[in-house]
């Protein structure tokens, strides 16, 4: 009997290295040797003619192998499962290299993207964003800025009018004005905006964008006006940049100023763009002349302020490296699609 | 203005190299442009952005005196002495002035130098000329320009024997006239235009150009020599108004010296006597109807700190304003008072004496801080829609455009409704094409995509926020400034992709993104989609998107095909213009949590065929009228027109969903509703019927 359950072994070892990773082959050999036709079950009939004294051993052996067989076809099952499933995900593999389904991409304007990094600058520094009208009167535009009729300033904001008298807003100062009318300081304000002037080049569009900053309080200084450009032109341009201070006339501030930053270029040692000099002028600023607070109903006694204004399309040139005015307003695609949300 | 070093010296004696001169000047708001050391030989010549409100640095003196406070050195004695005021008999019997209108020359000074030989000029002084940028002409034109670039003030030389009987009248033109300027150019006087005139008829434009009729020619002898000050506004309007800006007008429109015709005259008598011969009369003809007192200005020492954010000390301030030869005096209670110089036109307020402080210490003095300030931010002017449309129209991946505010005439006359006001005109526009102000963003969109698609770009879709300019009647009447945004689609409807065909962007692709658009820009807000009488687009394809109250919110279409051809373009374009000034008004119901029901939803199937006239919108207006169960959504879920069905025919079908809160709805319920919906389509008017 023996004998037959080494036999019945041998066979079924071979049959199981026959079969593989197959798991309809693994199947018959689980019929075939443990099945109720199987030897192995029929072999428990013959215990019977064995004497008393060897029965239990080869009992014992029977279902030994019994086990043994059961255990190694649970594990080769398991593996043809295994094998099965990993070759079914294999057919589903697809290639990850091809392109994906995308939406379109959509964009903003590089000079959008100027103003809302600007204005993130700003805001987190508490200012609120103002607008107003394009379309304004010469009050708001020019007197209430200490430019009165004729006043020789108004030359260098060369003015589109309507008929009528209105005109095209050359700053997006008259801002300053409404918010300073409307509201009592404390202010802390920027007036991001479209402007246009009577100009057309290589270098100038007739209409561009403005942002200005005011802040209206007791106590406000020119040290004040220094020390928020230094913090917003090194956010907006990086820690390493610069600002630079130049007394400027402009009829809206007293002390007036023109104020620069570390060429961005060449870190300031001098090249062709800032003209060797190192600096690269940005835009005028200063403290609010006691004009300007009169207009605007603040009394220029009690409280003081600086402002500050500059070119945001100009910014965005520098910042992105766009190198023709013109691609601002063209609105290629191709240029367009290089500036995503 | 370019200005010569070596003049420069001449008037103060400093020996900086000139570009150390260059860096002081441009500290203290001179700004040196360019230092050209190649133009003229021997010198370096300084190319100065004089500000507008220093005509007194608009003459080598006044950018000596700059010099001389940056550098602590006494200017040069003058080279010649202001002239006694005090008329002589001689002169009397030769010459008269009379002002008529003081109010538009406070001062006219005049001499006559005798015997004068035209020639061209010694070197020394031609030489001085070209560095300057001016052409020598002969003697006596050159010593007037060479008075005006050392004194910055301007003179003007008769030919005395034109200037009839020697009579000087300084008048308004009076009547319109024609005027030849020395130019050769004849002018159209207005009556307000200030002149200068003899006892018959004008003979220069005053403070602007001397006429051709009263010039020094080759064979004048006898110099009559005007030295004036003129109203700065009067000679602004005249230059302009004849298109005829000159240096002289540019200072005196900027506000000259009134004392400053003294060294005027001083300089031009001498010169004319050492370079062209001649013999002065003596005395000079001052008429000076009204002498300006000297003007005192004063300064808070504290108000320095105040604008500044630091405190120079009482000393430097002082020495600041010594330096400028502002003559400080001690005022007591903390003020100082200054003497305002009369070529210093532009010291009026105190803030100015404090920006006089800060330039002359240097500005890079200013301490570095932040202000302290904070204030209030909640009523912000901002448009709180125009950031969210950019997000919401990039995020649906449309690429933001930039047009100009102004169009051609015409140019947005189908793209408004019937009735609105023309476009304004603007009465000065730098090109024709940027002459009116826009009332609708579609034009501009309209001409990007045609250069888009000239330039081969076939896939764009464009979109654009910004103002358009609705007149409000009045001329004088700001128009009202409505914001919109604008979108353009072209070729195809989702990018090109291995797994899918092509395919062009419809109405159907465009009336969605305008309508998720806007319901992510008013979440909730109930739309409702009419026909479009916009005559821009094809008057089969074009969409009114309206508000509950019936104001529109947005209009999208194709363009409609005369357009198409018009601009020649190769593919259809379609077009769509959101009021944002209207969402912002339709408030609809915000954010606002709706509990999510427990039960689920059934829905049931309705086809339908729909005759022509009946509109989608009409059917579910009508089934939606009808009570429910429970809450009804109803969305077309199949769509079929063809050989099936009867032509104009379109077979629709509808799923209707009810979703119940917590109660499951009856079998029986849910198809008695069902039946309601069918009888009530079944007896309505509308051209519909139950697809068999």
């Amino acid at each position: 009997m023996l004998d037959d359950l080494l036999r019945i072994e041998r066979e079924f070892n071979q049959a199981l290295d026959a079969a593989g990773l197959d798991p309809d082959a693994v199947e018959a050999i689980r019929v075939r040797f443990l099945g109720r036709k199987a030897e192995l079950t029929g072999i428990m009939k013959k215990l019977g003619a064995l004497s008393k004294e060897e029965r239990p051993a080869a009992g014992k052996a029977i279902n030994v192998l019994k086990q043994k067989v059961a255990a190694r076809l649970q594990e080769a099952a398991d593996q043809a499962g295994e094998a099965q499933r990993t070759a079914s995900l294999a057919g589903e593999r697809v290639d990850v290299t091809l392109p994906p389904r995308m939406p379109w991409t959509g964009s903003v304007h590089p000079t959008t993207h100027a103003r809302r990094e600007l204005e993130t600058i700003f805001r987190g520094l508490g200012y609120s964003v103002e607008s107003g009208p394009e379309v304004e009167d010469d009050f708001h535009n020019f007197q209430a800025l200490n430019m009165p009729p004729e006043h020789p300033a108004r030359d260098g904001a060369d003015t589109f009018y309507l008929d009528g008298g209105l005109l095209l807003r050359t700053h997006t100062s008259p801002v300053q004005i409404r918010t300073m009318k409307d509201r009592k300081p404390p202010l802390k304000m920027i007036c991001p905006g479209r402007v246009y002037r009577r100009d057309w080049d290589a270098t100038h569009l007739p209409m561009f964008h403005q942002i200005e900053a005011l802040v209206v309080d007791e106590g406000i200084t020119m040290g004040d006006l220094k020390g928020t450009m230094d913090v917003v032109w090194k956010r907006y341009f990086g820690s390493e940049v610069e600002t630079r201070l130049r007394p400027a006339y402009f009829p809206f501030v007293e002390p007036g100023c023109e104020y620069d930053i570390s060429c961005q270029v060449c870190g300031g040692d001098g090249c062709r763009i800032c003209k060797q000099s190192g600096w690269i002028e940005l835009g005028g600023a200063g403290m609010v002349h006691p004009a300007v607070f009169q207009a605007a109903g603040v009394d220029p006694e009690r409280y003081t302020g600086f402002a500050f204004g500059l070119g945001i399309d100009r910014i965005a040139m520098m910042k992105y490296g766009i190198d023709d005015l013109r691609l601002l307003m063209e609105n290629d695609t191709r240029f367009l699609g290089q500036f995503p949300l | 203005m370019l200005v010569s070093c070596n003049w420069l010296r001449e008037l103060c004696p400093v020996d900086a190299t000139p570009e150390r001169l260059a860096a002081a000047l441009t500290a203290r708001g001179l700004t040196v442009d360019a230092v050209d050391a190649d133009t003229a030989p021997g010198d370096v010549v300084l190319d100065i952005d004089i500000p507008a409100n220093r005509p007194d640095c608009l003459g080598h003196f006044g950018i000596a005196r700059e010099v001389a406070a940056a550098f602590g050195v006494q200017l040069s004695p003058p080279r010649a002495l202001p002239e006694s005021i005090v008329p002589s008999d001689e002169l009397a019997g030769l010459v008269s002035v009379t002002i008529e209108d003081p109010g538009l020359c406070a001062r006219y000074t005049a001499r006559l130098v005798r015997r004068v030989s035209i020639g061209p000029s010694p070197a020394h002084v031609a030489d001085r000329l070209i560095a300057c940028g001016l052409r020598p002409i002969n003697n006596v034109v050159d010593i007037s320009n060479i008075v005006l670039l050392e004194t910055g003030h301007p003179i003007h030389t008769f030919d005395y024997r034109l200037v009839n009987q020697g009579r000087i009248v300084v008048r308004c033109a009076g009547e319109a006239m024609p005027f030849t300027t020395l130019d050769q150019v004849e002018r159209k006087l207005t009556p307000e235009m200030l002149v200068i005139a003899d006892d018959r008829r004008p003979v220069a434009l005053a403070g602007v150009m001397g006429g051709a009729d009263s010039e020094i020619g080759n064979d004048t002898t006898d110099v009559l020599i005007e030295a004036a000050w003129f109203d700065p506004v009067s000679i602004r309007r005249t230059a302009r108004r004849l298109g005829l800006p000159t240096d002289a007008s540019h200072r005196f429109e900027r506000g000259m010296d009134k004392d400053g015709v003294l060294a005027a005259q001083g300089l031009a008598v001498q010169l004319l006597e050492e370079i062209a011969g001649g013999q002065a009369v003596p005395g000079m003809i001052d008429c000076y109807p009204a002498p300006g007192a000297r003007e005192t200005l004063e300064l808070r020492y504290q108000r320095v700190q105040r604008l500044l954010g630091y405190d120079p000390g009482a000393e430097a301030i002082h020495e600041a304003l010594d330096a400028l030869q502002l003559a400080p005096r001690e005022a007591g209670e903390g003020r100082v008072e200054v003497q305002v110089p009369s070529y210093r036109v532009d010291l009026v307020y105190e803030a100015d004496l404090v920006e006089e402080v800060a330039r002359h210490l240097g500005l890079d003095r200013l301490p570095s801080t932040l202000p302290l300030t904070v204030a209030p931010t909640e009523n912000e002017t901002v448009h709180p829609l125009a950031e969210r449309t950019r997000n919401v129209l990039a995020g649906l991946g449309f690429q933001e455009a930039f047009n100009y505010s102004m169009l051609p005439e015409g140019a947005d006359d189908r793209w408004v409704p019937k009735g609105t006001l023309p476009a304004l005109a603007l009465s000065n526009p730098i090109a024709e094409q940027l002459g009116f102000l826009r009332r609708s963003i579609l034009p501009g969109l309209l001409q990007s995509a045609d250069l888009n698609l000239r330039r081969g770009n076939r896939d764009l879709r464009l979109f654009e926020i910004g103002r358009v300019f609705l007149p409000a009647g009045a001329g004088d009447q700001r128009p009202d400034e409505t914001l919109r945004a604008g979108l353009a689609w072209s070729g195809l409807a989702e990018p090109r992709h291995w797994s899918r065909d092509d395919r062009p962007v419809d109405m159907v692709d465009l009336s969605g993104a305008v309508a998720g658009a806007l319901s992510h820009l008013q979440p909730g807000l109930a739309i409702r989609e009419e026909r479009s009488e916009t005559p821009g687009f094809h008057p089969g394809q074009a969409t009114s998107f309206r508000g509950a109250d019936g104001r529109e919110l947005a209009t999208a279409g194709r363009l409609h095909p005369e357009l198409l051809a018009r601009f020649d373009l190769p593919q259809d374009l379609f077009l769509a213009e959101i009021d944002l000034d209207a969402v912002l008004a339709a408030a609809g119901p915000g954010l606002e949590y709706q509990p999510i029901p427990k039960v689920p939803a059934v829905s049931r199937d309705l086809s339908l065929v729909l005759g022509e006239g009946a509109g989608y919108r009409q059917v579910v207006d009508l089934l939606s009228s009808r009570p429910a169960p429970a809450t009804a959504r109803f969305e077309a879920v199949d769509r079929y027109v063809g050989s099936h069905i009867a032509a104009g025919e379109t077979a629709l079908t509808i799923r209707v969903t009810l979703e119940p809160y917590d109660r499951t709805l009856t079998d029986e319920e849910t198809e008695r509703y069902r039946l309601d919906l069918i009888e009530a389509l079944e007896s309505s008017d509308l051209p519909v019927k139950l697809r068999a």
